[in-house]
């Protein structure tokens, strides 16, 4: 029994990260039907950031996210603004940024590779080793900050959507693109919004990740593969798919840990996504935003 | 001066072939409107230019003999010109009255908001009673009057609405289009689109007949239909006259 809750208490505090990670994703699908394949190589880019903070300056991981966090919104102004706006006209949009964010990806994974090398990194703070015990169960302090920062920032971005006039803007622009328009909203700037918000969602994750996993440039590709899986299962573009996505399948892979062994716990996410795919495509929240 | 002067506009989607091939037509304030014609002929993709949605190619657009072609949707909308599209043009996921709040998604001022949300009520009370529905749960008809109540939270100079009668039930459409009849007394210009030519020619004073993207004919609603080369040349079967 204790085995038992130690298995679901390792996925919960996961997949409370994973819900962060894939909530940029599903936000930026849902607003603008971008499928952001360059959203894990952006985690990793903050990543960067929150490990040098960490190694220079000895910036807690933790606290960095108020420097990725803003950080990564502007790059991703920087990245939206020359390329998206163009594209959209097209007939093909959406597989448009599919290609347009692979090209993205392939540049920045160079980019990091030259400029930090591709050895393994990670920032060690002290509470990484630290574990509570609390009826017999083992709980690693360094997880359970993180999933008390994702928390915080679900929670966040839950208010600033539904109570800023931002973020209605944003929610009626999922809904319905058209009305949105009609009622007045500029989705321009909403969209432009929306992308640095996603990104600033990847630059807290950056910062998690600095810490909570080693990481290299290349390893992106099994980030957005994991990330893919659990939003695809949540429904793309609704947010608390993403978060219930993230979490089952957290706690699924947790156990597929400690019956077959870690190599097969990232097969749990690929499984899932063929599985999902076959028999229900639009996922558990199907396409639009629910509050 | 006309309202709203269309001048010479063409217009299409895309990098497809253009849908209106060189349209003028004059507004004025004081008449309400019911463009007809046959499917592809550019009814939508009129109104569509009209808001703002779609940009026209060549030609423009004046309001009070000012250029506003080329401005975007939500500067348009604060200039007064409201679009209703067809069916499915709510925020499905909200509920009735956060649709009617973002109907005045430009207005800032709360007690504004509130007072005009009283007045879509008063309008239409079965609105009340479901303000805390969700919209996409509501009958086509409820639902048509929530699309008609969002548009009336902006106050326009201009409404033009498409197709207010598609998918009703003739009972609720003949709600409908009162409703709409309604709407001179507030000092509001409409401009509807509709394939049930005989309904939206009787609830408006001046027809415009539409035909391969440029204006046919214009005149009186009431004539319209008695036409027969109006009726043979452009509407064909599709608008027949309502057989007691």
């Amino acid at each position: 029994m204790t085995d038992f809750l130690q298995t679901v208490v390792l996925g919960t505090l996961l997949g409370g990260v994973y819900a962060l990670m894939g909530s940029g994703l599903t936000l930026l699908f849902g607003v603008m039907r971008i499928v952001n394949l360059a959203h894990a190589i952006f985690m990793i880019v903050a990543a960067y950031i929150a490990f040098y903070a960490f190694e220079l300056f000895h910036i807690d991981p933790l606290v960095s996210v108020l420097i990725t966090m803003p950080a990564m919104f502007l790059l991703g102004l920087a990245v939206y603004l020359p390329l998206f706006p163009r594209i959209e006209a097209t007939p093909r949009y959406v597989e448009m940024t599919v290609l347009v964010t692979f090209a993205l990806t392939l540049i920045v994974e160079g980019v990091l590779g030259f400029l930090f090398t591709n050895l393994v990194r990670g920032a060690k703070p002290g509470y990484t080793t630290d574990a509570l015990l609390a009826g017999g169960i083992y709980i690693p302090v360094g997880q359970l900050l993180a999933l008390g920062m994702s928390v915080l920032l679900l929670v966040g971005l839950w208010l600033f959507l539904k109570y800023t006039r931002i973020g209605t803007a944003i929610r009626a622009t999922m809904q319905n693109r058209t009305s949105a328009q009609i009622v007045g909203v500029n989705i321009r700037r909403i969209s432009a919004i929306s992308f640095g918000l996603g990104m600033a969602l990847a630059g807290a994750s950056g910062s998690l990740m600095s810490y909570l996993f080693v990481f290299y440039p290349g390893q992106h590709w099994r980030w957005v593969a994991l990330l893919l899986a659990l939003i695809v299962l949540g429904g793309l573009g609704s947010l608390k798919g993403a978060v219930i996505g993230a979490i089952s399948l957290s706690i699924i892979s947790s156990f597929v840990t400690r019956w077959l062994g870690p190599d097969w716990s990232s097969l749990t996410f690929y499984l899932a996504l063929f599985i999902i795919l076959m028999v229900r495509p639009q996922g558990l929240f199907g396409k639009t935003m629910r509050i | 001066m006309p309202l709203l002067e269309v001048d010479s506009v063409v217009a299409g989607y895309g990098a497809g072939p253009p849908i209106l091939t060189g349209i003028s037509v004059d507004v004025d304030a004081e008449r309400s409107y019911c463009i007809i014609g046959p499917n592809g002929a550019g009814k939508s993709t009129l109104l569509k230019v009209v808001c703002g949605i779609l940009r026209p190619r060549a030609g423009e657009v004046r309001l009070n003999g000012s250029r506003v072609s080329g401005m975007r949707p939500d500067q348009l909308l604060a200039q007064g010109i409201c679009f209703v599209p067809q069916d499915q043009s709510l925020f499905a996921e909200m509920t009735v009255r956060e649709n009617l709040t973002m109907g005045a998604f430009l207005v800032k001022e709360r007690a504004v908001v509130n007072e005009r949300m009283a007045r879509v009520f008063e309008m239409f009370p079965v609105l009340q009673e479901r303000s805390g529905q969700l919209a996409g749960r509501l009958s086509g008809g409820e639902q048509r009057m929530v699309a008609l109540g969002r548009a009336l939270m902006m106050d326009p100079t201009l409404l033009m609405i498409d197709e207010p009668s598609l998918g009703l039930a003739p009972m609720v459409a003949d709600q409908i289009f009162t409703t709409i009849r309604g709407f001179r007394a507030l000092g509001i210009t409409v401009i509807l689109v509709e394939q049930n030519c005989q309904r939206g020619l009787e609830a408006t004073d001046w027809g415009i007949v539409l035909d391969l993207g440029a204006k046919r004919f214009e005149g009186p609603a009431a004539g319209i239909l008695d036409d027969p080369r109006i009726r043979e040349l452009y509407l064909g079967s599709m608008c027949r006259r309502d057989v007691e």
